[in-house]
């Protein structure tokens, strides 16, 4: 196999890596935050069950939630699984799983804003929803940024996991190539590969970071 | 006219009174300061007045109309609030101005003026900056309608919070402890901007340590203390009060 069809294959693997990764932010994001509401809801069961999801999916390998999303179908409810819905599980098992750590980042940034932001917003007459979308939301999201983005980070990686459905992202596909090869080359394109990618998430949370510095 | 009127408010933490029986009507036009030791229940007081606290029991009436009335029960009787939309119609009536500011910090000035009239009341963006830049203008603040409140010292964002409450044209305006927060070195440029208020009949209840402040302005001075009105009068009558705790209060000053 020469080098160009190699880096094809990869590159393949590399545009499903980082549909995985955009696509699981695009989910898990919101649904983070809806999962920070339960959390911090004022009804007890809600609250209960927030904690519990947030605690399993927290306190369980992910690659293990992966299988659980996909073979799940078959054997508790005996559906046929196509081979189309891998990659959904696995952008289904992602955004459940991120979706817990970003709920706890939203809670923790939440919580910590000052009382008085919330009486200001009361006394001039804010309704519920402008005071956490105007006033609460972009503070929040200045605080949290740092946690996020070390989460974020974490993702580029984890999206290797894919593998053990056998979605043929960048690591699947550099192993695949290794194996019958018998060459270390994609592994070191794949290293590099992540390497970059997550240099750039870096560099893109460094300027949301610097854009959000005009004020402290 | 009566703007606002409290008949027996009561308000408890845990089973704890810290507003004992409280009634006071300030009419429009009025300046009225209430002074007495920490912890007698000021600011909870303007908390139950500006409805950031629900009272346990007694009347709240804003030009008239009840936000709230107390109701007999088996234990006696507790307040019952208006609906919603009455009260949202109530709340447009007064404004408060913390000690400690409580600005938007991730708005400028101007923003922070402007947002709560177009967002709440539904003014015209161009009606709110004109409103919000004569209100920066009488307050001394026209360089820093840019600015941020991080860039701003501790007496100029007091009088952004002055301004983002008077942008909304309540006809009447709370203040608790509005200096205190501040280096003593700030705190005339905040008390000016109160006695020039207090020059064009805004009416204002003041919760204040300033007593000087006070004697100067004030139509009426209410002297509180655990939760109970002691003492009230003019200015020169509670001064020369005979009552030994409103002097012994004063005398600290
Ligand atoms: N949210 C609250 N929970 C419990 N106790 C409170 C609360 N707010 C005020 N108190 C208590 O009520 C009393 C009066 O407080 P406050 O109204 O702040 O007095 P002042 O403003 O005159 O200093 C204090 O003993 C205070 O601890
Ligand atoms: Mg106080």
């Amino acid at each position: 196999m020469d080098i160009g069809k190699m880096l094809t294959q990869l590159g393949s693997g590399m545009v499903i890596s980082i549909e995985i990764f955009l696509l699981t932010l695009l989910f898990s994001l919101p649904l983070g935050l809806v999962l920070s509401f339960g959390r911090m809801s004022k009804n007890r069961i809600i609250k209960s069950a927030a904690k519990i999801y947030i605690s399993i999916m927290r306190g369980t390998p992910l690659m293990l939630q992966l299988m659980v999303v996909y073979f799940g179908p078959y054997y508790i409810f005996g559906l046929k699984i196509s081979a189309a819905y891998r990659f959904t599980a696995v952008i289904i098992g992602f955004a459940l799983n991120y979706a817990a750590y970003f709920a706890e980042i939203y809670r923790s940034g939440i919580e910590s804003m000052p009382v008085g932001q919330y009486e200001a917003c009361k006394v001039l007459g804010y309704s519920k929803i402008q005071t956490f979308g105007k006033i609460i939301l972009p503070q929040v999201v200045k605080r949290i940024l740092p946690p996020i983005t070390n989460e974020v980070i974490t993702l580029v990686k984890d999206t290797s996991l894919a593998m053990v459905i056998a979605v043929s992202e960048m690591f699947t596909t550099a192993k695949a190539i290794a194996a019958a090869q018998t060459t270390m080359v994609p592994f070191v394109v794949a290293a590099i590969f992540y390497y970059i990618f997550n240099l750039l998430v870096a560099l893109v949370m460094e300027y949301i970071e610097k854009k959000l510095n005009y004020y402290h | 006219m009566n703007l606002l009127e409290i008949n027996h408010m009561k308000k408890g933490f845990d089973g704890l009174g810290v507003i004992e029986d409280i009634s006071l009507t300030v009419k429009e036009g009025e300046v009225v300061s209430i002074i007495g030791p920490s912890g007698s229940g000021k600011s909870t007081l303007l908390r139950c007045a500006t409805m950031l606290e629900t009272m346990d029991d007694g009347e709240l009436i804003y030009l008239n109309e009840k936000a709230a009335w107390s109701e007999a029960d088996i234990n006696g009787s507790h307040s019952v609030y208006a609906s919603k939309a009455d009260l949202k119609r109530i709340h447009k009536h007064f404004g408060l101005v913390f000690q400690n500011f409580n600005l938007f910090p991730h708005y400028s000035v101007l923003k922070n003026i402007i947002d709560a009239p177009m967002s709440v009341d539904k003014v015209s963006k161009k009606e709110a900056i004109a409103r919000a830049d004569k209100l920066l203008k009488q307050l001394g603040l026209e360089d820093k309608r840019d600015a941020y409140p991080c860039q701003l010292s501790g007496g100029q964002q007091q009088r952004v919070s002055i301004a983002r409450a008077l942008a909304l044209q309540p006809k009447i305006l709370f203040f608790d402890e509005p200096t205190s927060a501040l280096d003593p070195e700030l705190t005339g440029e905040v008390l000016r901007v109160i006695k020039e208020l207090a020059a064009e009949n805004m009416t204002m209840i003041i919760v204040t340590h300033e007593m000087q402040f006070a004697k100067e302005l004030s139509d009426r001075i209410i002297f509180m203390e655990q939760g109970l009105i002691q003492e009230q009068g003019t200015p020169e009558e509670l001064f020369s009060s005979s009552n030994e705790r409103v002097n012994e209060f004063i005398g600290k000053f």
